[in-house]
């Protein structure tokens, strides 16, 4: 049931960010969904789900879009590694550290994308990706995110109801 | 002696570079090396994204066409589609005008269009921000194969990076990696029109003797192999000739609203 459900969060998360999300694109920057819920993994899950889930949405991701494979794949575990480890170090409760982690997971993505398209894509970047498009991209995430988190650990909470706190949701 | 833990920190983190490296570098050696993967998720996805995509059509049409300004709405669709087809159809008369005084020789895939063009419904966007693509409804079974033009009425709109099954992948002129062959309509000098990953392109390679205007019609040159000759891409927002340098920086708007994509026609030549 769980997995069930986790597949079909994955599905709605893939679809949205493929098609209507597009309608509340800002300045033509839309949030990056998946990238919510990679950090949302890193934080949440155990340090082996956390990557390994940051590793398949990588790569679902790089299948789903026109640009090189492998990019968001590295920028995605890498991310989730860095939560899945640093979340012992932190206190990552509250809209505040988690709206944090969300802008310096966007600039790391953001980054990622900016140095491949230059280096191994050989691809044209506006002058104004570093400082319009991510910054834009950062906080839009930041706020998106921090209510998705929301409905994620509402979601999280249906379908364990005898953990509802949220440091015993650890799963193998 | 390192500790335990930092050991297999490094390990975890070098397999994860190596493997994105390993990806990678075997989608850029070989191109199709990775159309497995998408197609498989193009496969499973495009079922949900035609659903999302069908869904928010019909929402929108009904509060543009029922909840507000019933006639007035659709008649201005029309009117635009209208002004599209007629600036489209100039476009491609001064064309044949052009060819004709240079006497060259009409090409034949403009008299036959219609026969070798396939309309597809636009049914998904690149799953990331930064990547200007659109996933399409029709793909190998219908005709559709990789490096095929696609356009709208207004003008180019990109070309087909991967042709699934059923599902396609468009690379749109705005994506940093796009570039076009093109010529000024009017002073007939040519450039290359590259995307920049956001709403405008540039227009590369223009000397800075060329007499380059504001609102200056772009076209495809026909040099590339993908777009044929007389299409149009766009109009020049911006002209920016520099002292020192050989070549002017040109902005360009392109003629198609690639934000708001609903059908497109792949040419199949």
């Amino acid at each position: 049931m769980y997995y069930f459900s986790q597949i079909l969060v994955a599905i709605f998360i893939f679809s949205a960010q493929t098609t209507w999300l597009e309608l509340f694109s800002f300045g033509g920057v839309t949030p990056d969904l998946v990238l919510v819920w990679v950090v949302y993994c890193g934080v949440r899950y155990s340090r082996s789900s956390g990557i390994g889930a940051g590793i398949a949405l990588g790569i679902i991701q790089d299948s789903l879009s026109g640009g090189l494979l492998g990019v968001n794949t590295l920028s995605k575990s890498l991310i989730a590694y860095f939560f899945s480890t640093l979340k012992g170090k932190f206190f990552v409760e509250g809209m505040i550290p988690i709206g944090i982690f969300l802008i310096v997971s966007s600039i790391f993505d953001g980054l990622v994308f900016y140095f491949s398209m230059g280096t191994i894509l050989k691809g044209e970047v506006a002058a104004s990706f570093l400082y319009q498009s991510l910054p834009v991209y950062s906080i839009y995430n930041a706020l998106i995110g921090s209510f998705m988190f929301l409905v994620l650990d509402k979601i999280d909470s249906w379908l364990q109801p005898t953990t509802p706190n949220p440091y015993m949701r650890m799963r193998i | 002696m390192p500790k335990k833990g930092n050991t297999k920190n490094i390990a975890l983190v070098s397999a994860i570079l190596l493997f994105s490296l390993a990806l990678m570098t075997l989608n850029v050696k070989q191109e199709k090396g990775t159309g497995f993967l998408d197609s498989a998720s193009g496969f499973i996805l495009s079922p949900f994204q035609n659903f999302f995509t069908q869904s928010i059509q019909s929402v929108s049409h009904s509060i543009n066409h029922y909840f507000f300004l019933v006639d007035v709405a659709k008649e201005n669709d029309q009117l635009k589609l209208e002004v599209q087809r007629l600036i489209s159809e100039k476009n491609q008369l001064v064309e044949r005008l052009a060819s004709q005084k240079r006497l060259t020789k009409l090409m034949a895939y403009e008299e036959d269009w219609e026969k070798k063009a396939v309309v597809a419904s636009v049914i998904g966007r690149d799953a990331t921000q930064w990547s200007k693509v659109v996933v399409i409804n029709k793909g190998t079974q219908d005709g559709i194969r990789d490096h095929l033009a696609v356009v709208t009425d207004a003008g180019v709109i990109g070309q087909v990076i991967h042709a699934g099954l059923n599902t396609s992948k468009v690379l749109l002129i705005v994506d940093g990696r796009s570039a076009v062959d093109a010529l000024f309509q009017e002073d007939r000098v040519s450039g290359v029109v590259v995307g920049m990953g956001e709403d405008e392109c540039l227009v590369k390679f223009v000397p800075n003797t060329a007499d380059v205007k504001v609102g200056d019609q772009v076209i495809s040159s026909g040099l590339g192999g993908i777009f044929p000759k007389g299409l149009v891409i766009g109009k020049v927002s911006q002209v920016s000739k520099k002292k020192q340098g050989l070549f002017q920086e040109i902005t360009l708007i392109p003629s198609s609203d690639l934000s708001r994509l609903e059908e497109v026609l792949v040419l199949l030549f």
